[in-house]
C-alpha cells in the first residue's frame, strides 16, 4: 500500500492497468475452463442417452451401442480403408473447394461494377438456395463415377459464399485508411498487405467457413449416388448391407474428421490472425 | 520546407442537383517556413483543401503545387480522427507510413511516441487506447516521417485542454526547431493566434474571404496581453466578414 501512495500518478496509473489486465486474464482463463466443462458434460450426457436408448427404446441391432459402434471404428481403423476413402473424399474437397475460392473471390471482385452485378446476381442467389440434393443428382448423371461430378457440385454449391462475402468485404472498404495511406504516399503493394487484406480478412474466413461446410455436406452426398471411393460411397454400401454398425461408425468418423478442421484448423489459423480483437476485447 | 502554390482552384462533388461546391477559385501561396491556420465555418471547404493538396482528392478545375526544393514535397498529415490500422501495433502503424523500415526508422518512431507521451505503448492495438491517446498516436505518426510540409486538420479538437496545451507547445517547437511548413486546419481563433504567422480566412461555399498576417513575436502565451487583443481583433473581423452568409 505504501508502494502505491509513493508512486507519481502515471506510476500508479501503470500499476492499475497491470493489475486490471491480470484480472481480467484470469477471469477469462476461468470462463473458458467452465465452457470445456459444459462441453464435455455434453458428450458424456449424450453418449450415455445412446447407450440407455440402445437395447431398450430400440433394439440394439438397430441403434448399436457406444461401444459397439468404437469395436467398428477400431476395425475400419485396421483395415486400411479408412485412409483410401477418406483422402479420396478429402481430395476432391480440397480441389473443388479451392476453385471455388478462386472464382468466388473472382466474381466477387467483378461485381463491384453494377452492370457484372446485374449479370451474376440472380446466378449467385439461385446456386446459393439450390439444394445440395439437386447437385449431386444431376453431376451424377452427367459425370456417372469420375471424380469430376463431385467437384462440379462442390464448385457449384459454394462459390456463391464466398462471392457474397468478398463482395460485402469490398463495398465496406475502409475509405478513411485508404485515404491516410494515400496521403503518406504507401506504396500500392503494403496499402494491400496492410490495409486492404486485413480489412477483407474476417469477411474471407466467413465466406470459407460457410463455403466449406456446404462443400462438405455436396461432397458426402454426391459420393452416395454417383461414386465408387469416398465416405458417402462407403455410407451407402453399409446402407445396403443393413450394417447399422458400419454406418454409424463412419457417421461418427465424419463427425470427428469435421470437428478437427473446424475447431482445430479453422480456428487455430482465425486466432492467429484477429489477434488484434483478442486484445482489444480484453482491455 | 516546402511552397505551396494552388491557383483557380474548383473542387466539386457529385454532379447535377446534387452537385456541392466545396472549394470556388482559391488561390494560395504559402512559402517557406510559417505556420499558416486555416479557419472558417464547418462546411466551407478546408478539410478539403487538405486533401487536394495531399492528392487524396482531385481538383475539378485548377492548379496545385507542393514543391521542396524543385521536388514533390512529402507531405505529413494529422486528420480529424486518428486513422489507425485497428489491426496493427501502435508502433506497426508508424512504421507502416516509412518506405525504409530501418533501425534508424524505428528508432525515429520510438522517439516520436515518447515526445506525445506513450513511449511505453508501442505494443499494444490502438483499440487498447483512449480516442486522446489514439489521436496523438496519429500526431506521431505524422511527425516521424518528418514531412517537408505538415498538413493539420483539427487535430487537437477532440482532446482535453490539458493535452491540447501540451501538444501545441510540442508543435511549435518542432516547427521552429525544423523549419518545415505546417497549414494548420482550425475552428479554433485563440489557437490559430497562439500558433501561426497567417490566417486564412475561408467562408461558406469555398471561398477565401482574408488573409490575415499576425505580427507577435513566439512564443505566444495566450494569457498575455498582447495575445488576447490579437485574438479579439480577429474575431471582431470574422463578424465584419460575415462568413456564414452564401
Ligand atoms: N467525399 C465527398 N463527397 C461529397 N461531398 C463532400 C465530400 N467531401 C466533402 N464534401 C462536401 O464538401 C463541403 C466541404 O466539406 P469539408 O471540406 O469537409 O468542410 P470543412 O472541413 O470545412 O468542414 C461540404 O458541403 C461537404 O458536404
Ligand atoms: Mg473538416
Amino acid at each position: 500500500m505504501a508502494k502505491t501512495l509513493d508512486a507519481s500518478p502515471d506510476q500508479l496509473q501503470k500499476i492499475t492497468h497491470g493489475q486490471e489486465t491480470r484480472v481480467a486474464a484470469r477471469k477469462k482463463r476461468l470462463r473458458a475452463v467452465k465452457r470445456w466443462g459444459w462441453r464435455i458434460a455434453g458428450y458424456v450426457f449424450f453418449l450415455l442417452l445412446w447407450d440407455v436408448a440402445s437395447g431398450t427404446l430400440m433394439s440394439d441391432r438397430l441403434l448399436v451401442p457406444p461401444a459397439g459402434v468404437a469395436r467398428e471404428i477400431g476395425e475400419i481403423f485396421q483395415s486400411g480403408d479408412l485412409w483410401m476413402h477418406l483422402s479420396s473424399t478429402l481430395q476432391k474437397i480440397g480441389i473443388g473447394f479451392t476453385l471455388a475460392f478462386f472464382l468466388g473471390t473472382t466474381i466477387g471482385l467483378l461485381t463491384q461494377s453494377r452492370w457484372w452485378e446485374a449479370f451474376f446476381k440472380d446466378w449467385v442467389t439461385s446456386t446459393m438456395t439450390t439444394p445440395g440434393l439437386v447437385y449431386a443428382l444431376v453431376v451424377g448423371v452427367i459425370f456417372g463415377f469420375s471424380p469430376i461430378g463431385p467437384i462440379v457440385a462442390i464448385v457449384f454449391a459454394s462459390f456463391s459464399y464466398v462471392t457474397v462475402n468478398v463482395a460485402e468485404g469490398i463495398r465496406a472498404l475502409p475509405k478513411d485508411l485508404i485515404d491516410m495511406s494515400k496521403a503518406f504516399r504507401v506504396s500500392p503493394g503494403s496499402r494491400l498487405r496492410n490495409v486492404i487484406f486485413p480489412h477483407l480478412a474476417p469477411y474471407l474466413f466467413t465466406g470459407v467457413r460457410y463455403g466449406f461446410s456446404i462443400a462438405w455436406k455436396v461432397t458426402v452426398l454426391t459420393e452416395v449416388f454417383a461414386s465408387n471411393k469416398g465416405i458417402g460411397f462407403i455410407m451407402r454400401v453399409e446402407f445396403q448391407l443393413f450394417s447399422m454398425a458400419g454406418l454409424l461408425a463412419w457417421i461418427s468418423i465424419f463427425f470427428i474428421l469435421m470437428l478437427f478442421l473446424e475447431k482445430g484448423i479453422l480456428q487455430f489459423i482465425e486466432q492467429r490472425f484477429f489477434r488484434w480483437r483478442q486484445e482489444v476485447k480484453l482491455a | 520546407m516546402a511552397d505551396i502554390r494552388v491557383e483557380h482552384l474548383h473542387k466539386e462533388f457529385g454532379t447535377g442537383v446534387e452537385k456541392v461546391v466545396a472549394l470556388d477559385d482559391v488561390n494560395l501561396d504559402v512559402s517557406g517556413h510559417v505556420f499558416v491556420s486555416v479557419v472558417g465555418p464547418s462546411g466551407c471547404g478546408k478539410s478539403t483543401l487538405l486533401n487536394v493538396l495531399t492528392g487524396i482528392e482531385n481538383p475539378t478545375r485548377g492548379k496545385v503545387e507542393i514543391t521542396h526544393e524543385g521536388r514533390d514535397a512529402f507531405p505529413g498529415y494529422v486528420f480529424q480522427s486518428p486513422r489507425l490500422l485497428p489491426w496493427r501495433s501502435v508502433m506497426d502503424n508508424l512504421i507502416f507510413v516509412h518506405k525504409d523500415r530501418s533501425k534508424e526508422t524505428r528508432e525515429r518512431c520510438r522517439r516520436y511516441l515518447g515526445m506525445v507521451g506513450l513511449e511505453d505503448r508501442g505494443s499494444k492495438y490502438p483499440g487498447e487506447l483512449s480516442g486522446g491517446m489514439q489521436q496523438r498516436v496519429g500526431i506521431a505518426r505524422a511527425f516521424s516521417t518528418e514531412p517537408d510540409v505538415l498538413f493539420m486538420d483539427e487535430p487537437f479538437s477532440h482532446l482535453d485542454a490539458i493535452t491540447a496545451r501540451s501538444l501545441r507547445r510540442e508543435l511549435h517547437d518542432m516547427w521552429k526547431a525544423t523549419k518545415k511548413t505546417v497549414l494548420f486546419v482550425t475552428h479554433d481563433v485563440g489557437e490559430a493566434v497562439e500558433l501561426s504567422n497567417r490566417i486564412v480566412v475561408f467562408a461558406k461555399g469555398g471561398t477565401i474571404k482574408d488573409d490575415i498576417t499576425v505580427d507577435l513575436p513566439f512564443p505566444r502565451d495566450p494569457a498575455d496581453q498582447d495575445v488576447a487583443i490579437a485574438k479579439a481583433d480577429v474575431l471582431r473581423k470574422f463578424e465584419e466578414l460575415d462568413l456564414i452568409a452564401t
